[in-house]
């Protein structure tokens, strides 16, 4: 019978760092995945998320074992990934609405538009997702990241946001109305 | 986009947030047939479920790492753990010093070696004042053998009174 992930985090805390390399081997393809939602990036996913366990390692001796590791630890992720993101927002932003202006602008204003291709216009509209989503407050993203890529029950996400189940909906129903008035153009 | 915006603002505003929890399945019982009562007599809210059922799954960018990214993640992660797992050692050492039941105690030894250090320092610091008492009294002790003598002579004079009182009555006699 497999330890539970509260047994390896006592183990981890006497000292068994073995213990929690089997915590990240758990939850690691779950917790790049968020890391992936926020970020967009496989490289930055890959960053946040190790930086999210080694802060959950260091920290360990703060869990108290009232939420399950799960919800404590992607607490913790999703904290790493909005600092980020809140600390590289005006050059992201920037960088993209450059490229975005780039890539877009001449397909718009030109007379007769390109054919149609596939990859161009699955590129143009992952940027406008990333910008749409990056205009959003962190509490709507991270309720619609949680709730519409990870599918997390409203319930877990309140826990996960220490808010109120309520709060978590309205959160959510705001970010998709945004998100609709951004993405008119591909529904 | 015309269209889309005008369904936008034609959609039963009191519904939207009820038709969003809808669409991601969190609505049960009564919450779950009321909205699908209207949304079957409501063509705007029909429209908007379609739309989100449309538009909201293209909001999720697809990846799917190859097998040779996750053992690099693990070879990595094992890499930074161990790193921290040093870091964290000595640092702990330090901060054991500083856990919150510390506090307490340490305040409590320091007012234990405070009252040990009055009480038992009490005599050696006696012992240094004592020499200050000597002093003064060797400075009033002048002063009083003076004083003592002063008032000897007093007496002295005193009965060198009474005796030339008494002679003159013995001489006479």
């Amino acid at each position: 019978m497999q330890p539970g992930d509260e047994d390896l985090v006592a183990l981890a805390r006497n000292g068994d760092h073995r213990a929690f390399e089997e915590l990240v081997e758990r939850h690691k393809q779950k917790a790049y995945r968020i890391a992936f939602d926020f970020a967009r990036d496989r490289e930055e996913a890959k960053d946040l998320s190790q930086e999210a366990f080694l802060r959950a390692y260091t920290h360990l001796g703060n869990f108290d074992g009232r939420s399950g590791f799960y919800t404590w630890f992607y607490r913790i992720l999703v904290n790493v990934c909005l600092d980020y993101k809140r600390r590289k927002k005006r050059t992201f932003a920037e960088e993209f609405n450059e490229t975005v202006e780039n890539q877009i602008e001449p397909s718009q204003l030109s007379q007769k538009p390109p054919s149609p291709d596939q990859q161009v216009m699955a590129g143009q509209l992952s940027r406008k997702v990333g910008i749409a989503l990056e205009a959003l407050p962190p509490k709507q993203r991270t309720a619609f990241i949680l709730k519409n890529n990870q599918g997390l029950s409203i319930k877990e996400i309140a826990e996960m946001m220490q808010t109120a189940e309520g709060t978590v909906k309205v959160h959510l129903h705001r970010a998709v109305t945004a998100l609709r008035q951004s993405l008119a153009e591909f529904a | 986009m015309a269209q889309n915006n005008r369904s936008a603002a034609a959609a039963c505003t009191q519904w939207e947030e009820d038709l969003v929890l809808h669409y991601y399945g969190e609505l049960r019982g009564s919450e779950r047939i009321a909205v699908e009562d209207h949304v079957r007599g409501c063509e705007p809210c029909r429209f908007y479920l379609k739309e989100l059922a449309s538009l909201l799954p293209l909001t999720v960018k697809p990846d799917e790492p190859p097998q040779a990214f996750w053992d690099d993640y693990s070879r990595e992660m094992r890499r930074k753990l161990a790193d921290a797992s040093e870091r964290k050692s000595w640092w702990q050492i330090l901060a054991s010093f500083f856990q919150p039941w510390a506090i307490p105690v340490s305040a409590t030894a320091v007012v234990a070696i405070l009252a040990l250090t009055l009480t038992v320092g009490k005599g050696f610091w006696g012992s240094k004042e004592a020499p200050q008492d000597d002093e003064a009294f060797m400075e009033i002790l002048p002063a009083a053998e003076n004083l003592e003598f002063f008032k000897t002579m007093e007496v002295l004079d005193a009965m060198d009174f009474l005796e030339d009182i008494g002679s003159p009555v013995k001489g006479s006699a």
